[in-house]
């Protein structure tokens, strides 16, 4: 068995396993090298082109396989997990670090999984390395958040595999030759709008996707838990799943229009609460539903450009927010604060996280001559782009053009709400009185290699232009990027936004407040519609029984359990209560089987 | 970091913001000029869309729909503001 035939997501695997085990420098080895073996051996099976199929429970899966935007998003995870290491290494919390790898080989495996039982699989994996990350933040409410994500996380995963299930069998019916097929639902492209029981499990696999994604109404949970992560925990957080989930999108549903109006949703939805947010990070995750409604957009116009523009972003996003998440987190490792309230004047003593965040801030804002300025503009080209392909052919395309226009407006505010809050809030904004010192070497060393990615793809895009999946029209696309018309409209855009900003200061002066949102529903409705509605009937019906059942014999106390037996099991009720119970039940079983079809 | 380049950070200096702000004036002074000698070419010529190529229009934009945000934010924020001790306080 050669290496090309294991999936690479069994290399970080192996690396966690090890890490659990080994203390002081062979920690630093096998964490720093495992993503640069990891790297090549995903690059041997890209080169080669390979694909394995193993037996698996009945069913051949396939989990070594290239789809055409793997090699940009195997790249990028890679590169992203060696440079967390490097800054997470000087921590001492054990269980963080491996988790982390378990956590970037369930993103990794998705993205060479060529069926979607594998897909399923290395998307749970992903799910709970994601959930240990964030338990081994201990911050205050990292324990509550982390069962929060964790629960939303576990329902996406049973609607995915539900419809993975739905659509694996519906394959099989129709006589599929490759029933399992991680493969593009072209069917809800043509059709997306009919809702039918057809249709359901595509459905199924859409949604459990979209949660992942942070689409709305499940875009709170960005917001809820990456900011309880550690200092590195979050950096790793912010990387993988937001960005697998637009992987899987892009196989799967590329070209389905819905997304565009998700995406231009979560485009504006990150910029407005990231405005109103007072923790650092949050403001971070905030943008991170910001960023990825860019990427969604591109993958629901689904042309070649709209793709690549996709990939690329997805690509430099992850450093530089990787970058912004890694500055706020040396914030607090330094000061032990979270919130713009408690900071602010920290440029004195944190210069290289002031830089290094200040350079993240230009990227996301897609400042000329950075990461952001080459990758998001391909997204909002390809918009324009459609739309006059579309007037060719008559085809209505008044989206599109809503689109154009939301989607600068989105730019224009990633420099108000990242671009300029986070560095401002942070680093200037009052003196905070706080003199932390510069944090270690190994944290400064990630930062400083993160942000001269941010400059080197701004400044020489061709490379990353290369393993894009089309890269004849990326390179098409570079060739006109850097026109003196195009950066002088993202400059008009982006300054004239920021003159705003510090025109609205006295609006923008953060509060010790936080924004509801849909998660509302059910961190506190439906808890409350529990105790104030639903246990009031409970008790009352649970009172109108006992008078029901004391009228019959035998419910009576010597009837009772035993007071010890009942301690344990939590209840005192005669064993008569539930034979009654499940007796009348079978009645209305009885009822509804023969009465009910006699009825209709 | 050198004493000289802390200095011109210092932003709770009265006279300093106040050169930040004739400078920042002056660069988005620049910026409009040039404005007017770029050539804009319209997204969606074909729709007879052609507001994209008045000048100064990516700057209008730009500060009007950061302005905008804004003021929807905070719109939005008097119905959806809490205490960040909100859901701790269970």
């Amino acid at each position: 068995m050669q290496m090309t035939d294991l999936p690479p997501a069994f290399v970080l695997f192996a690396a966690a396993a090890l890490l659990a085990f080994v203390r002081g420098k062979a920690r630093w080895v096998i964490a720093l090298a495992a993503p640069v073996l990891t790297l090549a051996d995903a690059w041997a099976i890209i080169d080669i082109g390979a694909s394995t199929v193993v037996p698996f429970m009945g069913y051949q899966i396939n989990p070594v396989h290239v789809h055409a935007a793997t090699p940009v998003f195997a790249t990028i995870f890679c590169i992203m997990l060696g440079g967390g290491m490097l800054f997470a290494l000087n921590q001492k919390r054990q269980v963080e670090l491996p988790a982390a790898f378990v956590y970037a080989g369930g993103a990794l495996g998705v993205c060479f999984s060529g069926d979607l039982i594998s897909m399923f699989i290395f998307w749970e994996i992903m799910t709970l390395g994601s959930t240990v990350v964030i338990f081994s933040g201990r911050q205050e409410g990292s324990e509550r958040s982390g069962l929060r994500y964790f629960g939303l996380h576990a329902v996406g995963g049973v609607l995915l595999l539900i419809g993975i299930v739905i659509v694996i069998n519906q394959r099989m019916y129709a006589g599929e030759v490759d029933p399992l097929a991680f493969r593009h639902f072209h069917e809800m492209v043509s059709g997306w709008t009919s809702l039918s029981w057809e249709s359901l499990g595509m459905w199924l696999v859409l949604i459990g996707m979209l949660i992942n994604a942070g689409a709305p109404p499940f875009s709170a949970w960005i917001g809820d838990s990456y900011p309880e992560g550690s200092e590195s925990g979050s950096v790793f957080l912010s990387a993988f799943t937001t960005k697998t989930a637009i992987f899987t999108l892009m196989v799967g549903f590329a070209g389905t229009e819905l997304l565009i109006y998700l995406g231009l949703w979560m485009a504006l939805y990150g910029i407005v609460y990231a405005i109103l947010e007072n923790d650092m990070r949050r403001i971070l995750a905030y943008s991170i539903v910001n960023q990825v409604g860019f990427m969604m957009v591109g993958i629901g116009i689904g042309t070649e450009l709209a793709i690549d523009g996709a990939s690329a972003h997805a690509f430099a996003h992850i450093i530089y927010k990787a970058l912004l998440l890694m500055s706020a987190g040396s914030v607090l490792y330094a000061t032990g604060k979270r919130k713009c309230t408690e900071l602010g004047g920290l440029y004195r003593t944190m210069p290289v996280t002031m830089w290094c965040g200040i350079i993240g801030a230009l990227a996301i804002s897609s400042f000329p001559l950075t990461s952001g300025f080459t990758t998001k503009s391909m997204i909002v080209a390809a918009v324009s782009e459609q739309g006059a392909v579309m007037a060719d052919l008559g085809q209505s395309h008044n989206h599109l053009i809503v689109a154009w226009f939301l989607l600068e407006a989105a730019s224009a505010g990633v420099f108000l709400h990242a671009g300029i809050k986070f560095p401002w809030f942070v680093f200037f904004q009052k003196d905070s009185g706080l003199r932390p010192p510069e944090v270690p070497w190994n944290m400064r060393t990630a930062m400083i290699i993160f942000a001269a990615f941010c400059v080197l793809l701004g400044v020489f895009p061709g490379p990353l232009y290369e393993i894009l999946p089309y890269k004849g029209v990326a390179a098409k696309f570079g060739a006109t990027v850097y026109s003196f018309e195009h950066v002088m409209q993202m400059l008009g855009l982006l300054l004239f936004s920021g003159l705003s900003f510090f025109v609205l200061l006295p609006m923008l002066k953060r509060t010790e407040t936080i924004s509801l949102d849909f998660d509302w529903i059910w961190r506190k409705g439906v808890p409350r519609f529990w105790n104030e509605v639903a246990m009031p009937i409970l008790q009352t019906l649970n009172r109108a029984q006992k008078a029901i059942f004391d009228f019959f014999p035998g419910a009576g106390s010597e009837s009772r359990l035993p007071p010890e037996l009942a301690r344990r099991i939590g209840t005192n009720w005669a064993v008569s209560v539930p034979v009654l119970t499940i007796t009348m039940m079978l009645l209305l079983y009885l009822v509804v089987y023969f009465v009910v079809p006699m009825l209709t | 970091m050198s004493d000289p380049i802390r200095k011109y950070l210092n932003l709770n200096d009265p006279k300093l913001i106040k050169w930040y702000w004739i400078v920042g004036l002056i660069v988005l002074g620049i910026i409009m000029a040039v404005d007017l000698a770029v050539h804009h070419h319209a997204h969606f010529a074909k729709d007879g869309i052609d507001i994209d190529t008045t000048p100064e229009f990516y700057p209008l934009y730009g500060f009007a729909a950061s302005f905008f945000l804004v003021i929807v934010a905070k719109t939005l924020s008097i119905a959806l503001k809490r205490k960040d001790s909100y859901y701790a306080d269970d």
